[in-house]
């Protein structure tokens, strides 16, 4: 594992040797070390803010009751998120779920029965009635919190979309 | 000074293994996509999490054993305590077996991509601190200035930490309990993972290429510092381009926005150096290390130009949420970091040159590999061109768009093969020499190699 002669070795010995440009090397390594502090001490910043302000919907829409809470155990129980997604985030064999629960021509009952018995593509994981309940409410939790995909995107010249900065930020 | 634990190559030996398994699943994966419902013995709620697991698995062993093997020869010291390196590696392996059983019995209760029950996070906390300890004991009692790849471990493994234990904050409840911090913190912490094992895997690149060269001014230099720096910053700001589309605040996209852009630097450079790049694998074409170190950098250049593309807010509107980002994932997975911890083990075990008995087979998993993936990165990209243009321009429901795009997937499943059997020919190849060299025979095979 450790072999004292190598060539890299050596070269690198020679590299770190001598007087005044191992004090030019340090200097530089003071630098780098306090760049580094200043990007951490932003991004502790940056953690502190994401937890407290990362929010963009009130409280009230995408808020977890009980009940959704016990939902989202069993999303992932049930490793849900193996082939649906939130706001396309998750595995691709199924449908994106973010407002299957408020879509024109679904909603809870019509997600409920596929939670139940499965589809051709879909198995039936063996929910029960509590539990698909429980999974109904945290999926209408999250149609609450917003809308995705987002169609008919009003494009700007910067490479953004309006849509991305919601209403009154 | 020279150590005979054979740890750090068990490491890189389980490593191999847990590739093999973890891609073989990710076969059955793909052509659940293309027959539904085909090998339901593994179905896709078990296929994906055993890939996906067992391949972020050999990430981290072959870039952690890499670690172990390289850093005594760094800092000039032995490492802090072989025995730590043992428990370490016992803990890691008995953890992925029973993350293992927890999939096939169907027992989940984690987050994407570590669906395992939580409980399991645990042994895997312990494990990395031992490796911390390990790491810091060892790396800190170097009387010269750190190269830029120990920068890189030491930000890889301590951001590592964090962004883990960060992802299981979910299991403290919070009274204030909302959909939309939760995605916006989940993907907050996976950026900053996916960012550490960068960094580790990196490191490896530029130490690997410092051993083959001989030259250790590239590792010192201020363009690698540089380099370094604007890695960091896209670990710990840019991993908002993941949630464009999640309503979280508007500062966390915009921040990642730009801070994504900086990216271009790092292409502009690489173009830039690309003529001497050639030049330079040209010159040491008989190494199989640089090899992979080259194929590596042209997928450095695919990937990179793929995300930055992706990370345009208005571009990603048509490619989120499709398999364009399973393009990019696997782009960066197998492309670079396989291709760089290939380079490594090969470098380990003695740098097989490009002559001798095994070489066709090499050269020919080698090329199996690479040539496989890029058709399987182009069908992914196929796929997510259909699904977002359809997702987003038309009403059609989600079965139609997909039989839309079913001719790309079943090319990515082909091509999925491909890559299966190249990395069955490199495995064989490497594990063969990796035992041998854990069973003490490891010398006069170098030789035999070389």
């Amino acid at each position: 594992m450790f072999t004292a002669s190598t060539p890299a070795l050596q070269s690198l010995r020679n590299s770190d040797s001598g007087g005044h440009s191992e004090r030019i090397r340090w200097r530089a390594t003071r630098h780098r070390r306090a760049i580094v502090a200043v990007l951490v001490l932003l991004f502790v910043v940056q953690t502190v803010l994401t937890w407290t302000t990362s929010t963009a919907v009130p409280t009230e829409r995408g808020g977890l009751s009980q009940q959704a809470r016990r939902g989202r155990q069993w999303y992932q129980e049930f490793n849900c998120t193996a082939c649906h997604q939130f706001y396309g985030l998750g595995g691709y064999m199924g449908p994106d779920l973010t407002n299957v629960t408020r879509a024109k021509g679904k909603g809870p009952e019509y997600t409920k029965a596929f939670i139940l018995h499965g589809t051709a593509r879909m198995p039936n994981l063996g929910v029960d009635k509590s539990q698909a309940d429980d999974l109904v409410a945290y999926l209408d939790a999250m149609a609450a919190s917003g809308t995705y995909p987002i169609r008919a995107a009003n494009l700007t010249p910067y490479g953004t979309y309006k849509e991305m900065i919601p209403d009154g930020e | 000074m020279e150590s005979r634990d054979p740890t750090a190559h068990l490491f890189l030996l389980f490593a191999v293994a847990a590739l093999w398994i973890g891609a073989f699943f990710g076969v059955i994966g793909a052509w659940q996509h293309v027959v539904p419902g085909v090998i339901d013995v593994v179905p896709f709620v078990k296929s994906r999490p055993l890939h996906v697991s067992l391949v972020i698995a050999w990430i981290f062993m072959a870039a952690v054993g890499g670690i172990y093997h390289y850093l005594p020869e760094t800092v000039g010291v032995p490492l802090h305590s072989p025995a730590l390196v043992r428990a370490h590696l016992a803990i890691f392996l008995v953890t992925g077996l029973l993350v293992v059983g927890a999939y096939f019995t169907g027992r989940f209760g984690g987050r994407e991509y570590w669906e395992f029950p939580p409980v399991l996070a645990i042994p895997i906390v312990i494990g990395w601190l031992l490796f911390t300890w390990n790491f810091f004991r060892t790396a800190l009692r170097r009387r010269t200035p750190w190269p830029a790849y120990l920068w890189m471990w030491a930000t890889g493994i301590v951001f590592f930490l964090f962004a883990y234990l960060e992802s299981n904050l979910w299991l403290l409840q919070q009274p204030d309990d909302n959909v939309v911090r939760d995605l916006t913190v989940q993907w907050k912490s996976y950026g900053a993972l996916t960012g550490s094992w960068n960094m580790l895997v990196y490191g490896t690149a530029m130490v690997v290429m410092e051993r083959i060269t001989g030259d250790t001014a590239p590792a010192r230099s201020k363009s690698a510092f540089l380099l370094y720096s604007l890695g960091l910053t896209n670990l710990l700001f840019g991993w908002a381009h993941h949630i464009y589309p999640v309503p979280s605040a508007s500062w966390l996209r915009i921040l990642a926005y730009v801070v994504s852009m900086t990216e271009w630097i790092v292409l502009a450079r690489i173009i830039h150096q690309w003529r001497r790049s050639v030049e330079a694998s040209l010159f040491h074409t008989r190494s199989f290390s640089y090899r992979f170190l080259f194929a590596s950098e042209v997928w450095v250049v695919l990937n990179l130009t793929l995300a930055l593309l992706i990370s345009i807010p208005a571009v990603n509107l048509f490619t989120h949420g499709t398999h364009i980002t399973v393009a990019h994932a696997m782009g960066s997975t197998i492309g670079i970091n396989t291709t760089i911890l290939f380079a490594s083990i090969a470098y380990i075990i003695g740098d097989p040159v490009a002559l001798g008995a095994d070489a066709r087979a090499r050269s020919l998993g080698f090329w199996l590999l690479n040539g496989s993936l890029v058709v399987f990165w182009a069908c992914l990209i196929g796929a997510g061109l259909v699904k977002g243009w359809l997702t987003v321009m038309t009403d059609l429901p989600f079965e139609t768009i997909m039989n839309r795009a079913r001719p790309f997937i079943a090319g990515f499943a082909t091509s999925g093969i491909g890559i299966l059997l190249g990395l069955t020919l490199l495995g064989m190849q490497v594990s063969r020499h990796l035992l041998l060299r854990v069973l003490g025979a490891g010398g006069r095979e170098r030789e035999e190699w070389t």
